[in-house]
């Protein structure tokens, strides 16, 4: 059976569902927002232009979480994985076109995302923001990119292994909002590998910790590699 | 052709043995019910068959070819197992195009299911402001979608309205007059009677009869007849003389019921006319699948109470 009609409809499951398509407009719209209103504030001595213009991202991947949780959720409702996995058997290939699809979007928006909060956050920035290099910005809004692609996976994967979006992001969703900004503050130590601390350190100017800004979001990809082997050992073992 | 071969298959959930040791066929060219009552392992045999649940022990082929060997199933296979799968926030047309993308089905086909299904008018319309019958509908549209020689459908007329029922009823008739093999599950008997042509009977996930429909009824009720006459006496003393047992059914002020079991009219009309009792009305009473049906699960039920060596399955002869 070939990859592409699977990936092709996995893509029509996206974007006829409006909760999903507006999951992926609120990255856009929450990082832009949040980036702007953070860049009001420039003040500290630890003041980062390159974090202040993508700061929205610790927002907006709230929604890039939920838009891959709900991708594969919509699956485990009333029989969906049933007419899926009917129609396509090879479930390794329905899991591999879901997480493609997934993965794809949110890289898209996400770079989309990088760049408008990045001229957002220069604009509202003014002179301050004048100390950010192009080389800086571009690796911050590639990384931006990359990094919500990866939380949106490691959604995903946990959704397939958990078989409920609900679960998923009552997991996921009050680790990042505090278990992250409590032991954040403890910069090097574990929680520097944890996977959204990881994977943040490329939307720093510098890198303080033991991570840099690829290892950092290479960090963040083990985990999101972790779930997604999850997830498909537990769609592959599973009855529908 | 293509027959559906379910062989030695079982299925066990911890310790429960939904389906047991289960073996028969689906022929092409005609409709099969599935009977049994709800949790007889009729929902779980077809998700065995497609490939969705993994069975203990067993096999379950298509045409010779486990489901999940086919490249774009839905043109081999067409399936309908739960009404609520179609994402609610969805319009029934994506939900189908959705579908036909993944096996390459062409887009106008997906048009031509919806006109099939009457669901035409209401096709961009969300899943979630339909009824159970729409519902229905659409799973049978999406079954249909890839013009496939098989069909399976789980209760299919679940929620449809009258007129949806006749539709269902000849649409499976249509698809085994062209030739496709067509199983249906149904817990209802009267309706299951109106289109099936041959059985397949569940219980506790053992195989209880394999079947031509009218053979199964045939073999399971006795034939009746019903006698409507003005002189009960006379009518019983001619009877009782002949060896037959006439019972007095409800009288409704003109002239009594009577009902002869197993009885043909041929010879109760004979008898009576010779003897000269007066005849209302003299009838034959078929006997029903629900009557077969409820005699069969009887010996079953009992079957169960007692121990596998004093009282043999019909199919099974003992507990494994």
């Amino acid at each position: 059976m070939p990859f592409a009609p699977v990936l092709h409809s996995e893509w029509i499951k996206i974007r006829t569902l409006r909760s999903l398509v507006a999951g992926l407009c609120a990255i856009l719209v929450v990082t832009a927002a949040f980036s702007a209103l953070a860049a009001l504030d420039t003040d500290g001595t630890d003041f980062d232009p390159l974090f202040s213009a993508l700061f929205g991202v610790s927002f907006g991947q709230t929604a890039a979480i939920a838009f891959g949780a709900l991708a594969v959720s919509s699956e485990f409702q009333g029989g969906a994985l049933r007419v899926s996995l009917a129609a396509v058997p090879h479930r390794g290939r329905w899991y591999a076109a879901k997480a493609t699809v997934v993965g794809v979007a949110v890289l898209g928006v996400g770079l989309l995302t990088g760049c408008v909060s990045l001229a957002v956050g220069k604009a509202v920035l003014g002179d301050k923001g004048s100390g950010l290099s192009w080389g800086e910005g571009l690796r911050g809004a590639v990384g931006c990119g990359i990094y919500l692609a990866l939380m949106a996976l490691f959604a995903a994967g946990l959704t397939a292994l958990l078989r409920s979006g609900v679960a998923t992001l009552s997991i996921l969703v009050p680790f990042l909002l505090l278990v992250s900004f409590v032991i954040g503050d403890l910069s090097g130590s574990v929680a520097d590998f944890l996977p959204d601390k990881a994977g943040q350190v490329v939307l720093h100017e510098t890198s303080e910790g033991a991570l840099g800004p690829w290892t950092g979001l290479a960090v963040t990809a083990c985990w999101t590699a972790a779930a997604l082997l999850a997830g498909a050992w537990s769609v592959r073992r599973r009855d529908a | 052709m293509t027959s559906i071969d379910v062989q030695d298959l079982t299925k066990e959930y911890g310790a429960t043995r939904a389906v047991d040791r289960l073996t028969f066929s689906v022929a092409p060219g005609r409709v099969t019910g599935f009977l049994g009552p709800n949790g007889a392992g009729k929902s779980t045999t077809m998700r065995l068959v497609l490939g969705l649940d993994r069975p203990t022990s067993g096999t379950a082929t298509l045409g010779g070819r486990p489901y999940t060997t086919f490249d774009e199933p839905l043109r081999h296979v067409g399936s309908l197992l739960d009404a609520q799968a179609a994402h609610g926030s969805r319009t029934a047309r994506d939900h189908l195009r959705a579908l036909a993308a993944s096996n390459r089905i062409p887009e106008p086909r997906v048009d031509e299911v919806l006109e099939e299904a009457g669901l035409a008018s209401v096709a961009r319309r969300r899943v979630k402001t339909y009824s159970l019958g729409m519902r229905q509908r659409l799973g049978i549209a999406a079954a249909l979608l890839g013009d496939p020689p098989v069909v399976l459908l789980d209760e299919p007329s679940n929620g449809l309205d009258p007129e949806g029922i006749i539709w269902i009823r000849e649409l499976m008739r249509g698809l085994a007059r062209e030739g496709r093999t067509v199983l249906v599950s149904s817990h209802l008997m009267n309706e299951t009677a109106s289109f099936a042509d041959h059985l397949v009977v569940l219980g506790r996930g053992r195989l209880l009869a394999d079947m031509p429909m009218r053979e199964f009824i045939h073999a399971r009720v006795q034939p009746r007849v019903r006698v409507r006459t003005t002189d009960g006496a006379a009518l019983r003393d001619v009877l009782a003389r002949h060896g037959y047992d006439a019972v007095e059914g409800e009288g409704d002020g003109d002239g009594e019921r009577w009902i002869v079991h197993h009885a043909r009219v041929a010879d109760i009309g004979r008898l009576t006319s010779a003897a000269g009792v007066p005849i209302l009305e003299l009838a034959a009473e078929e006997g029903t699948l629900e009557q077969a049906y409820l005699d069969l699960t009887a010996s079953a039920a009992e079957f169960s109470a007692q121990s596998p060596s004093q009282c043999p399955s019909p199919t099974q002869p003992q507990e494994a």
